[in-house]
């Protein structure tokens, strides 16, 4: 555990996604070095860092699409070996099959996730996630005839209709207009919240904002290798609302201080480096 | 998964597809790019250049043929070969039927076959490491040469140019088939094993639907090879057919007709090719 800030008082969940020892690398690269996580049941966390950190490596690996070189993987102490539906995923580019209807998009993942209802209710209750992220109008459109915002709220709607309790993101709203991304996120934590099973959340992202608007815990991560530089507890209650929390003084505080420790990082990084080849020079 | 085809390997390599285009920035081009400026005295033109040129063709063929030099009958005039064709419709209709019985099932088989397989050996590292290299060998040798072999292999004349029609129309299907089927994008692969897809139905509900930009392009190229074997087998040895026709009005020196006879058949590859396209433009609505 390497929890720094302080930990978990007020639940005491259940244990959830578990990585230790984590070690990922690529053709003789390291991509994730010596990752420690604990992701309780029915929390919203944030895996925050530049590009080439790993973190969507990281997300791939808790989704089952990646096996790691070395260390052990597990939701609620059951070893993580291969994809499934009890861990949905949202990616970046909006992974709907163009192919298909909005709705044929999801009842095929209702049928997958629930073989045994009959495909007027499979209907229906595509229907119903489709009006819960705003595209009841939208159902017997294709997927290219949308915009990105649009597309990602079928995909979300998809992954929440197969009803996983754990709920993987990956820089879901990066190609998102300011506006949209917005909109996405308050969707999102309104869904998240609005459910008596909160889902456990991984929301990968490299938007500071976007990390501290929307998680209980901020998992900053710094690349060359990739691993944990900094866990951060997000004081905020909910619901948060935007124009409150954005403008506040904690808010631009937290953003500073996340925005300096990973400058130090870069620093600390580069520094580690240049002595080891000045130390192989003299040899 | 990536399959040892090289996009090279395709026949048509060269029809990058609409399907890969489909991301969100890549779509709104297109529309604008008819607009560019025309000088203004030939606007009137603008839209016409087709029906145009193919006026001045006939007009250029009504000239030529209406001079006098040797070998002058080997142009028979615009007029003539009208009446020619209006003579020889019932005998062409009759062709077509026969090179139609010869054509649509092998044409059909390839079209399956190399769906079926092409699907198979782009998703199977086995498959396809196995099945290239012989593919590789195979697919380049130009399909004619099998026609004398083939003719005197089959028991029937049918048989034969169905054979060859079908090995034509294969290898595009099979080998865009393939391109298709590997070039799959990592984000549908890693849905459908979220989604926790089959392997028939990851096949059929993901592999294909996203290959099929790449499958009509085999298909179209696979028409005009089989219609190319075809002609080329009924010219072999035929006893009816569209080849058959002109090889015979060209033996008898009757150029009006066989010279209709090619402005038919050409307006009949036109009218299937056209079919073609009609039927991918429904099947790939989805692709913007």
């Amino acid at each position: 555990m390497t929890l720094t800030d302080t930990p978990t008082k007020n639940s005491a969940p259940g244990r959830g996604l578990e990585v230790q020892g984590l070690r990922f690398g690529y053709n003789g690269t390291t991509i994730l070095s010596e990752v420690d996580l604990a992701i309780h049941e029915g929390e919203f966390i944030s895996l925050l860092g530049p590009s080439g950190c790993g973190k969507t490596t990281l997300l791939r690996i808790l989704a089952g699409l990646e096996t790691p070189g070395a260390g052990a993987v597990s939701w609620k102490g059951k070893a993580i070996t291969g994809p499934s539906l009890e861990r949905g995923v949202v990616f970046q580019d909006y992974s709907l099959f163009p192919w298909m209807s909005l709705l044929q998009n999801i009842t095929l993942a209702i049928a997958k996730a629930q073989p045994g209802i009959s495909a007027k209710w499979r209907r229906q209750l595509a229907e119903d996630y489709l009006e819960m992220v705003g595209l009841a109008g939208a159902a017997r459109k294709y997927p290219l005839e949308l915009s990105g915002g649009m597309q990602q709220r079928g995909a979300i709607a998809r992954t929440l209709a197969v009803g996983s309790p754990v709920l993987l993101m990956d820089e879901p709203f990066g190609a998102l207009d300011p506006v949209n991304r917005a909109r996405l996120q308050d969707l999102l934590l309104e869904v998240w919240s609005g459910t008596t099973a909160r889902k456990t959340v991984v929301f990968v992202t490299h938007d500071v904002e976007e990390a501290l608007y929307l998680s209980d815990r901020v998992i900053m991560l710094g690349s060359s290798p990739g691993r944990v530089i900094h866990e951060l507890r997000v004081p905020f209650g909910r619901p948060r609302v935007r124009r409150d929390l954005v403008g506040s003084d904690e808010f631009t505080r937290l953003r500073a201080d996340i925005d300096a420790r990973f400058r130090r990082d870069v620093i600390e990084r580069i520094e580690a480096d240049s002595t080891v080849n000045s130390e192989g020079e003299g040899v | 998964m990536s399959s040892t085809f090289s996009p090279e390997a395709s026949l048509n390599g060269a029809s990058s597809i609409a399907g890969e285009a489909a991301t969100a920035g890549a779509v709104k081009v297109q529309g604008h790019q008819r607009q560019g400026r025309v000088f203004s005295p030939l606007r009137f033109l603008v839209g016409k250049e087709g029906i145009l040129f193919l006026l001045a063709l006939v007009a250029l063929w009504q000239v030529v043929s209406g001079l006098h030099f040797r070998g002058g009958y080997l142009f028979p005039s615009p007029l003539v070969t009208a009446q020619a064709l209006q003579k020889s419709l019932p005998e062409l209709l009759k062709g077509t039927v026969s090179s139609f019985l010869i054509l649509i099932p092998g044409l059909l088989l390839a079209i399956a076959l190399g769906i079926f397989w092409g699907l198979l050996v782009g998703t199977t590292p086995f498959l396809s490491r196995m099945f290239s290299p012989f593919a590789r060998f195979a697919s380049p040798v130009p399909p004619t040469i099998y026609v004398p072999y083939a003719i005197a292999l089959l028991p029937t004349f049918q048989t034969a140019a169905g054979f060859v029609v079908f090995i034509g129309a294969f290898w595009p299907v099979f080998l865009n088939t393939v391109a298709g089927a590997s070039s799959l994008q990592q984000r549908y692969r890693d849905s459908a094993r979220i989604l926790g897809l089959g392997r028939v139905e990851y096949l059929v509900r993901i592999v294909f639907p996203a290959a099929l930009p790449h499958i009509f392009s085999g298909i179209s190229v696979g028409l005009v090879f089989a219609f190319i074997l075809l002609t080329v087998a009924e010219l072999f040895g035929a006893n009816a057919g569209l080849g058959r026709f002109i090889q015979l009005y060209a033996d008898y020196a009757e150029y009006p007709r066989m010279v209709a006879g090619i402005l038919y058949t050409g307006v009949v590859v036109l009218i299937v090719t056209e079919i073609v396209e009609q039927i991918k433009r429904r099947a790939l609505f989805w692709v913007k």
